[in-house]
């Protein structure tokens, strides 16, 4: 505010929001080429929640919150674009008909920071030596994964021992095949120590910048790559992540011109409309179309109220998801859910299953239909809630949900959990909860970690699964069959399928699907420019001047 | 009594009188999300100090903060105040080895700095109104513990308590119904500053997100309030006021009970 | 024979084992009885994983053994000052410590510095003016700012001088890319630490101004004083020697009582401006679980207590030399 109120605005600036303004309305595929970049200047980045995780390797570690840093410095095989896949590290792959092998066809000419060139070979440590084994997706989608031939430096063949989607296993390129330099974390103890191997800790790859400095806490450099195979890119000097864990903090040093972005939930929702109408900060959702949220609503099956869908089915007529959006989210970015699958998802969505609305009344008599009338003190009965900390829209869907609860008579006690770490342990380990508000993030493909959430029979301990206990025979195949079918538009029937038996079951409420609206300075060029920006490389943000 | 005093005690009054009425002045739950979000104060009848981000009633919360700020004040005060009397006496009493490992016990109470303790505690406890209390009065009893100490030491040694001796009474029962009495004043003079720092303690915990998430208090209103201090500020500087002028009626009563206790002492054998 | 200064330095380190051992066991129980350990919060930071990676981490970390000798482990441990590693910041727990410390230790001295000299000046003023309205301003604002919490002054100070007038940064502890020659780093330094030092520093004023005022006013009526007045001295000359200095006495006792609770202070106010140190180390480590790191922090915030006690009684002999043969003798502060 200091910076753009006081002072008056430079041509230059003025042409730049031009610029941005045209580019925007610009299809996606033509914008890293439209305005003639700058080079140089550091990008200072606000950086969200309270620590960067130590272990920043993408290899291993894909929550949104490792690969928003580490997505400058190793970059996958291929990204996520407007309308399907765009190659990066790939130029081209292809699936055979029998689902027993994936083909991936390398870039040429790329190397790593180091200047060794990037190889098959390094395709084929990652996958056995890391996606495989270590990473939670890896695990999931390459179950199956024999080894990986080199036939040639530029050429990867996956081989499969059942058989695997070739949708599948492409869908989950843009947030799975982080590549590593075979020849830095062969031999080294990458895989054991983890977090704390110096090689997870700033990991090395091909993308345009490298780890600099790292001070936990509080803020991570980047900086530019020289080796870098992009022409003339990146066009920035450095990239600054700078820890700012009040999201109040974060908008103020936005507007100071302290930062010129912030990413995901990086400044308060209620701030938005205000930042937003300030000159030279803007506040998006684009470049998050395919990072997309829910807050949901998990059962606990074990407790004999929450088995009986009739009164599942009651609860979800005892919410109302459109005040969720309208209150709690203040409109912005998020949209009544249908299902576990985002509408966003235009490859596995469909609308075409059970709907409910929100009636009080109808409930209420449902609970009574279902045998639990209103005891003498006005309860039928009372379940402890849990909520995510994750953010706040889910804490505060927790106070929602217990308030709508209460209205049908339905009690409800809010288990405290300060930490991730103890929701987690509480809900996803020891099953020690009635109700919880959790908030998974759907990836492109629902195999990779949206049917997990539904799927029976699951030990406990896995973080983001079914812990809930609920076991149905009809939709563990259909999970079991998606995982497995070659032919992409039966997979696709699969998942219609899966959804609407989700819907007419409810084993657990999709309430709200959401995106994240950050905000940042229009000198941020090529900002959003793919539906999961912020965790692509940056190759071509640039800076322009003040 | 004093000007200040007088002041304190119409302070301490409202407090009292606010989380005692909260019921009937605001039925229901003050966390009820009840209308449009931040609507500003003075502007709807129905919300004399608007709402907060979520469509809360702010004057209900703020009813309603004033109960958790009054109950963990007063309760975590007298459980530090009463922790304290309890090892300061054994400690001062039996003398000796107790003694020394008492002490020994109570200075390492006294090295942690009470808020990383409360902080620790609460990690492990988990947020509830009750483990609040718990943590404050565990991480802030050994002021006073050294101070019943020291006051049982001089008592001691004095002729009644040989008396007492004499008559057969166990070292317990001196210690507690002969000995403690007389060593209570200094401590009633601790009271008002326990029970403010104890406020302070909590909203700063509940500012930290360790509140108990099923009761709104004053710090729970600030940090909620916190994001939306630019738009908003009132969500803010509303509980913050309510916080100061509490903790402020509390040290003033405080104080004056002091004052009043002093020339007593000075009369005492 | 060695120095009195020394010997009761190393009296006073041997008496304070105990207590920092103490103290760890109790750090201990209180991480015991704590949900959630070290495993899920690595795999909530890593985005997911299943049992057998679980198991795996808990093995490699020691966390599957039992009670006694994961016990045995941390008592170890601390007596080593070998903390383990912290899950959150990813470096060894005394490294994080050690990084951090000097960060809260400069905004902690200067906020005690800023609340000594100017509480004890301001409760001077106010003993000279006993009774008058400038005395009972003083004394209500004392009070009124040490009625006020530390985090809610900040947010409003950051609003007023940050967002308003622009004067100063909002948050952390230096400029990104700053002035990388010493003066001007130190110069970058200060101006980020001026909110900070004040918040923490105007909350704890108060105290000083009490006790400073309280003091002067009894030194100001006893006889010394009354003597040196009888003799004709000049009243600025009876203010500092006579009645000022004995007056200090109280205020460096309460500076080795108060450093507890300044630090306790400091994790809400580096939280709220966003300060590297040990107090936004412990928020970090409360809101990940970090369990060593939680231990290391509180053993460290009881050692610089200690330190800082030690300090302060060895600071009594500067002030009155009455004082320090005997305490240097008996050993105890």
């Amino acid at each position: 505010m200091r910076s753009s109120r006081s002072r008056p605005r430079s041509v230059l600036t003025g042409l730049a929001a031009l610029a941005l303004a045209v580019t925007a309305a610009m299809p996606t595929g033509v914008l890293a080429q439209d305005a003639s970049p700058k080079t140089g200047g550091t990008l200072i980045v606000a950086a969200d929640g309270t620590a960067f995780p130590p272990n920043l390797n993408p290899a291993i570690a894909t929550s949104n919150g490792v690969t928003y840093i580490s997505s400058k410095v190793i970059e996958y095989l291929a990204n996520a674009g407007a309308d399907g896949l765009v190659p990066r590290l790939a130029t081209g792959w292809e699936g055979s008909e029998d689902g027993l092998s994936f083909t991936v066809h390398l870039r040429d000419g790329v190397t790593f920071s180091d200047g060794v060139p990037f190889t098959s070979a390094d395709v084929k440590f990652s996958a056995e030596e890391a996606w495989k084994p270590l990473q939670n997706f890896g695990r999931i989608v390459l179950a199956n994964l024999e080894t990986v031939e080199t036939p040639d430096p530029l050429t990867a063949v996956f081989k499969f021992s059942k058989p695997t989607p070739p949708s599948l296993v492409a869908n989950a390129l843009p947030i799975l095949a982080a590549v590593l330099p075979a020849h830095i974390y062969q031999g080294t103890d990458f895989a054991t120590a983890l977090q704390d191997s110096p090689l997870n800790q700033q990991p090395v790859g091909t993308g345009p910048f490298v780890f600099s400095e790292v001070k936990p806490g509080e803020l991570i450099r980047l900086t530019k790559n020289p080796n870098y195979w992009g022409d003339g890119q990146p066009y920035l000097d450095e990239v600054v992540f700078q820890a700012l864990p009040d999201a109040a903090a974060r908008a103020a040093a936005l507007e100071s011109g302290a930062v010129q972005a912030t990413v995901f939930a990086g400044v308060p929702r209620i701030d938005l409309t205000r930042l937003d109408a300030l000159d030279g900060i803007s506040a998006t959702t684009t470049g998050y179309e395919l990072l997309s949220y829910q807050v949901a609503l998990d059962f606990n099956h074990r407790r004999p109220e929450l088995a009986d869908v009739a009164v599942r089915k009651a609860i979800r007529q005892a919410l109302d998801p459109q005040f969720i959006v309208d209150n709690i989210f203040l409109g912005q970015g998020a949209s009544v859910a249908t299902g576990p699958i985002p509408a966003a998802a235009t490859d596995f969505y469909t609308d075409d299953v059970t709907r409910y609305t929100f009636d009080t009344a109808a409930a209420g008599a449902a609970l009574d239909a279902a045998g639990y009338p209103l005891g003498a003190d006005g309860t039928r009965f009372t379940l402890r809630l849990r909520v995510a900390p994750f953010f706040p829209e889910t804490i505060a869907t927790g106070d929602y949900v217990k308030q709508a609860l209460e209205e049908v008579g339905i009690g409800v006690e809010i288990v405290p959990a300060d930490s991730s770490a103890a929701y987690i342990e509480s809900v996803f380990t020891d099953r020690d909860f009635d109700i919880a508000i959790n908030s998974p993030s759907y990836r492109p493909d629902p195999a990779i970690s949206t049917t997990i959430l539904y799927v029976g029979g699951l030990e406990p301990g896995i973080p983001f699964s079914n812990q809930g206990g609920y076991d149905n025979a009809v939709l563990n195949q259909v999970i079991a069959d998606g995982l497995t079918t070659i032919d992409t538009a039966a997979r696709q029937e699969l998942y219609n399928e899966f959804q609407r038996i989700v819907a007419d079951e409810l084993p657990s409420i999709s309430l709200v699907d959401f995106v994240f609206t950050p905000a940042h300075s229009d000198r941020v060029q090529n900002i959003g420019n793919n539906p999961r920006w912020p965790v692509t490389s940056w190759a071509d943000v640039w800076l322009a001047d003040q | 009594m004093s000007r200040s005093g007088w002041i304190g005690a119409i302070g301490l009054g409202l407090l009292v009188a606010m989380a005692v009425l909260a019921p009937v002045i605001k039925p229901g739950d003050p966390l009820d999300l009840v209308g449009r979000p931040v609507m500003p104060p003075f502007t709807d009848p129905r919300f004399p100090l608007g709402t907060d981000q979520l469509g809360r009633d702010v004057w209900a919360e703020l009813l309603y903060g004033a109960r958790v700020s009054l109950i963990v004040g007063i309760a975590a005060a007298t459980g530090a105040i009463g922790i304290g009397i309890v090892v300061g006496t054994l400690a001062g009493f039996l003398g000796g080895r107790a003694d020394s490992t008492l002490m020994r016990v109570t200075e390492a109470f006294q090295t942690v700095p009470t808020f990383l303790l409360a902080l620790a505690l609460l990690t492990a406890l988990g947020s509830s109104t009750f483990n609040v209390v718990l943590a404050i009065a565990i991480s802030s009893w050994a002021a006073t513990s050294r101070l019943v100490r020291a006051e049982v030491l001089s008592l001691r040694q004095r002729e009644y308590v040989d008396a007492a001796r004499l008559a057969g009474l166990g070292p317990l029962r001196i210690a507690f119904r002969e000995v403690l009495p007389g060593s209570l004043q200094p401590v009633i003079a601790l009271v008002g500053v326990t029970v403010g720092a104890a406020i302070l303690v909590e909203s700063a915990l509940a500012f930290l997100g360790l509140g108990d998430p099923n009761q709104i208090s004053w710090g729970v209103m600030i940090a909620n309030g916190r994001d939306a201090i630019r738009v908003a500020p009132s969500l803010v500087v509303i509980p913050g006021i309510c916080l100061a002028l509490a903790i402020l009626s509390v040290s003033l009563i405080g104080d004056e009970l002091a004052t009043r206790l002093a020339p007593q002492r000075r009369r005492a054998p | 024979m060695l120095p009195p200064t020394l010997v009761f330095i190393v009296r006073r380190l041997i008496h304070a084992i105990p207590v920092v051992l103490i103290v760890a066991v109790g750090v201990f129980c209180i991480l015991e009885a704590a949900p959630g350990d070290a495993v899920d919060s690595y795999l909530a930071s890593i985005g997911g994983g299943d049992l057998a990676l679980a198991e795996q981490l808990r093995r490699q970390w020691g966390l599957d053994d039992s009670v006694w000798v994961r016990f045995l482990a941390y008592m170890q441990s601390v007596v080593t000052l070998d903390l383990g590693r912290s899950v959150t910041v990813g470096v060894p727990v005394t490294e994080a410590i050690l990084t951090r410390l000097p960060t809260t230790i400069l905004l902690m001295g200067s906020a005690i510095a800023m609340s000594a000299v100017l509480g004890g000046l301001l409760g001077g003023v106010a003993a000279m003016h006993r009774g008058r309205r400038l005395d009972t301003f003083l004394t209500t604002s004392g009070l009124l700012l040490n009625a006020i919490p530390g985090f809610w002054l900040g947010l409003i100070l950051i609003v007023v001088f940050v967002v308003w007038l622009g004067w100063f940064p909002s948050a952390g502890l230096s400029t990104v890319n700053g002035p990388s020659d010493p003066v001007g780093h130190a110069l970058d330094v200060a101006w980020h630490l001026v909110l900070p030092v004040c918040t923490l520093g105007l909350t704890y004023m108060a105290l000083y101004l009490r006790l400073m005022r309280g003091a002067m006013t009894e030194t100001r009526d006893s006889p010394w004083v009354r003597a040196a007045r009888a003799r004709g001295l000049p009243s600025g000359r009876i203010i500092r020697r006579h009645i000022a200095r004995p007056a200090l006495l109280p205020v460096a006792t309460m500076l080795g009582l108060q450093i507890g609770t300044m630090l306790g202070g400091s994790v809400v106010i580096e939280t709220v401006f966003a300060i590297p140190g040990l107090g936004s180390l412990a928020y970090l480590a409360v809101s990940n679980r970090d369990l060593p790191l939680i231990a290391g922090v509180v053993l460290a915030g009881s050692v610089v207590v200690i330190v800082a006690n030690i300090v302060v009684d060895l600071s009594y002999g500067r002030l009155d030399p009455r004082v320090t043969d005997e305490r240097l003798r008996s050993g105890v502060g």
